[in-house]
């Protein structure tokens, strides 16, 4: 990955053209869990069309699975609701760490980006350091909206496709790898390597919170250690 | 409340988690305490993320031989290489040979 400096400003065609790439190579781990997603979808009883519009309302993987399957085993609306909301917690974690980013944005751009900041958006923001503010905002739609297409249509194809393959194939393993690729590349410093330690320690302990719970307190533990790591350097 | 009213207010949920910091403290300066701790959200996030996938519903009995060789398999290309599809395609072979094979 290529940080930018803020004398060496990209083209837009080319800010577009990396994104893109990075979108595309994003993206393929994500297929598997598309697949899951019309298996929930076939399962919850509710309709194809009903399910399907998770994604564009929504467009969060992991809290449309984790409400329709609630939807489905029974559970009240509002707390499969609570729940989902719950699970995506921790977009809260990466609105505080891209706010910096939009001191020099426009008002319609802050208003239209949280739309598309997906886990994977983040971290791709993280890796590309885009300085000037055109840019990162050009890097930062092309990716969102990229996912968010290639998405649109992946959840549609899941709903026909998922239920046709086969679980012991392992396809949705495929999600974990790709986020132990984009974390090796966040990690440049012992401070960074502590947060992430712990983190995933921690995560290991509270697997058995409800709702994934434990992600927030381990995710902001981390957070906590490599902080005072960081102090404890200097 | 109707599934239809679920799906809404959980979209509705998201969308504000997202915008919260980027709308109301964008405009703001954030004291440096601040900003170093926010530096740690992406590997904290992503480290937690990790685990808590590959355990699933099934909890940490799921981390198996498979599942942790094929983690490292993808976190050493991603080490050695720029491209998350090597990675991809690194940790999902080796996860499909261990478990072919154990």
């Amino acid at each position: 990955m290529n940080a930018q400096s803020d004398t060496q400003i990209p083209a837009d065609r080319e800010i577009i053209r990396d994104a893109l790439l990075a979108t595309l190579s994003l993206f393929i781990p994500v297929i598997p869990f598309t697949l899951v997603f019309g298996v929930v979808v076939a399962e919850s009883g509710l309709s194809a069309t009903l399910g399907w519009s998770s994604s564009p309302i929504i467009f969060s993987g992991a809290a449309q699975i984790t409400l329709l399957s609630l939807l489905g085993e029974g559970a009240s609306t509002a707390a499969a609701a609570t729940a989902a909301l719950i699970v995506g917690a921790r977009h809260l974690l990466y609105s505080a760490a891209v706010a910096p980013q939009f001191q020099h944005q426009p008002r319609w751009f802050r208003w239209l980006a949280p739309y598309v900041l997906i886990d994977q958006v983040f971290a791709l923001l993280k890796l590309h350091k885009h300085t000037d503010p055109r840019a990162y905002r050009l890097y930062y739609l092309a990716t969102g909206f990229g996912f968010w297409s290639l998405w649109m249509l992946f959840t549609a194809l899941g709903l026909i496709l998922g239920p046709t393959v086969p679980e012991s194939w392992g396809l949705a393993f495929a999600a974990p790898v790709m986020f132990v690729s984009l974390l090796v590349g966040m990690v440049d410093s012992r401070p960074k390597l502590v947060a992430a330690i712990v983190g995933a320690v921690l995560m290991a302990l509270l697997l058995g919170v409800p709702n994934r719970g434990g992600l927030m307190i381990a995710a902001l533990l981390g957070m906590a250690a490599g902080a005072v790591m960081e102090r404890w350097q200097r | 409340m109707t599934p239809v009213a679920a799906i809404l207010l959980t979209g509705l949920g998201t969308y504000l988690l997202r915008a919260v910091f980027i709308v109301t403290a964008s405009r703001r300066s954030l004291s440096p305490a601040v900003l170093s701790f926010l530096e740690y959200v992406g590997p904290a996030v992503m480290a937690a993320l990790v685990v808590s996938m590959t355990a699933g519903s099934a909890g940490l009995s799921q981390m198996k031989t498979p599942e942790l060789g094929g983690l490292c398999a993808a976190a050493v290309v991603a080490r050695y290489s720029s491209g998350h599809l090597y990675s991809l395609i690194a940790g999902m072979t080796v996860f499909w040979l261990l478990r072919a094979f154990l």
